[in-house]
């Protein structure tokens, strides 16, 4: 697929958007209890930002 | 650990929160949007910030705005961003970027920044090591340590060259001291020994191994794990030595004498050699591939003749808490223009014997009965200027030899004129021995084999 400018702005945002879930997956083993839940709730609304993101590209 | 102030500038939550969590115990300030941190670098006092360049979908890198301004005052900015096309990182150092890394591994990242910071914060506010550690006001000595203690908090091997009694080991030293390294700094001299009992001495040995092995023994290597290995005199390091130390460099890993399990040492390598090592590579005495493993960054130190400001501050430094020394203007002149062959070790030897022998202001006199014999009393400038002047009246060939001519002497009389031993050290043929001696109008004879 050959990148339009919009389309490399989104695969950005998806490899900015995986790095922090692929981070905060390191670090969550080690949270406390209230810390994984509210690391749940952040890494939740990230990984639906990504089928976001994704479903762009996809019609891009 | 000291606490430090940093902001933070990113626009996503989650890798907020991920970067708070690697930055715990430190004060963090967080910006989601440009605005609110260009007011917190106005109003704020930050050490370090760490920037997103895009702050939000449609957003045009415009963190590198923020970079600008906090570098304007002062702060270490680092960008943490998923942009890392060439010229987004150009513009991010053009602006005053301190350090640029990819999203997606902050766990080592972050913690190698903030070691890196701590490290060259530390090495910056210590007390100038030039006026107590190691003493030179020397501007081209001075230039070429400051450079090496940049690469004291990383992972770069450092060679150090220069003639014996230079300063390598306490260089070595230093640059262990700034390097933020937990493990201790562990020093083999490689021409004390043979090649059995270095490698004995490097890798250990386990109770047994061989005759004489009463005790299992660690090893240096092992000695020195988290910290740092100096191999003074690399340069004597047999080629099968090299090839066993190459392994256990590369592979991190390496067997003890008499072990068949291997052992696991962490250290970063500083070396130092007399030797030019192109030369010894040229000659087979050095292995290439050894030789590109510790010559990360290379610091050449002058000998003590080529930097002859060194000798004042260098006598108080060795005196210091001791009895004061006085010279008469000749006295330090004379010092000055002194070859110092042994260099700062021999200095410290004459400042001993002055110090101990010699009472009142000392004159010339006293300085020359010191060093007379070792460099024949005559100052090094003034020899060379003979030199020069024997060169342009018989020509350089002729001065050449002249000058062959004295170090083979020197070398005779010090071997008590062993001639295998001179040809030996000097790396020469019988035949240029024996023609030297011949020019010289020296007999062989009283010339031991």
């Amino acid at each position: 697929m050959t990148s339009t400018p919009d389309s490399g702005k989104l695969l950005h945002d998806l490899r900015s958007k995986c790095s922090s879930l692929k981070s905060a997956a390191e670090l969550y083993k080690d949270c406390s209890a209230a810390e994984k839940k509210e690391m749940l709730a952040l890494m939740n609304a990230a990984a639906a930002e990504i089928v976001k993101i994704l479903a762009q590209i996809d019609k891009a | 650990m000291e606490k430090l102030n940093i902001l933070v500038l990113e626009d996503d939550k989650l890798a907020q929160k991920v970067m708070s969590a690697h930055l715990a115990g430190h004060n963090i300030d967080l910006a989601g949007d440009l605005k609110t941190a260009l007011k917190k670098i106005e109003g704020g006092k930050y050490d370090i910030g760490f920037f997103d360049l895009m702050l939000g979908p449609d957003d045009e890198h415009s963190g590198l705005k923020a970079i600008a301004a906090a570098a304007a005052k002062g702060v270490y900015c680092v960008v943490v961003s998923s942009s890392d096309s060439d010229e987004i990182i150009d513009r991010a150092y053009a602006l005053g970027a301190n350090d640029f890394y990819a999203k997606g591994n902050e766990e080592s990242n972050v913690s190698d920044i903030l070691r890196k910071f701590l490290q060259n914060r530390k090495a910056a506010g210590a007390r100038d090591i030039f006026s107590y550690a190691f003493i030179t006001c020397d501007p081209e000595t001075k230039a070429a340590a400051s450079e090496a203690l940049k690469y004291a908090p990383t992972e770069l091997p450092v060679l150090i060259l220069g003639p014996s009694g230079t300063g390598k080991t306490a260089l070595a030293k230093i640059l262990h001291e700034h390097s933020g390294r937990e493990g201790a700094f562990v020093s083999i001299n490689c021409s004390a020994y043979t090649e059995d009992l270095l490698e004995a001495e490097m890798f250990g040995h386990k109770k047994g191994a061989f005759t004489g092995a009463h005790e299992t023994c660690k090893g240096r290597l092992l000695e020195a794990h988290k910290g740092t290995l100096f191999l003074d005199e690399i340069g004597t390091m047999g080629l099968n030595m090299q090839m066993k130390l190459l392994k256990a460099i590369e592979e991190r890993s390496f067997y003890p004498l008499g072990s068949e399990k291997p052992e696991h040492s962490e250290f970063r390598i500083i070396s130092a050699t007399l030797e030019d090592p192109q030369a010894l590579i040229a000659q087979g005495k050095m292995r290439f591939d050894l030789f590109q493993r510790v010559h990360g960054y290379t610091i050449n130190l002058k000998p003590l003749t080529r930097r002859a400001c060194d000798i004042a501050p260098l006598v108080q430094h060795f005196t210091s808490g001791r009895r004061r020394l006085a010279f008469t203007p000749e006295a330090r002149a004379y010092m000055e223009n002194y070859s110092w062959p042994g260099n700062v070790r021999e200095l410290k030897k004459f400042v001993d014997l002055i110090s101990s022998g010699s009472e009142g202001r000392i004159d010339i006199n006293e300085v020359k009965k010191h060093l007379k014999g070792r460099d024949g009393g005559q100052p090094a400038l003034a020899r060379e200027d003979g030199l020069y002047s024997y060169a342009m009246t018989n020509g350089l060939e002729a001065a050449l030899e002249k000058v062959s001519g004295e170090i083979i002497s020197r070398n005779l009389r010090e071997n008590e004129g062993k001639k295998t031993k001179t040809m030996a050290d000097l790396k020469i043929s019988t035949r240029l021995l024996y023609s030297t001696l011949k020019k010289l109008g020296i007999e062989p004879e009283g010339v031991k084999k």
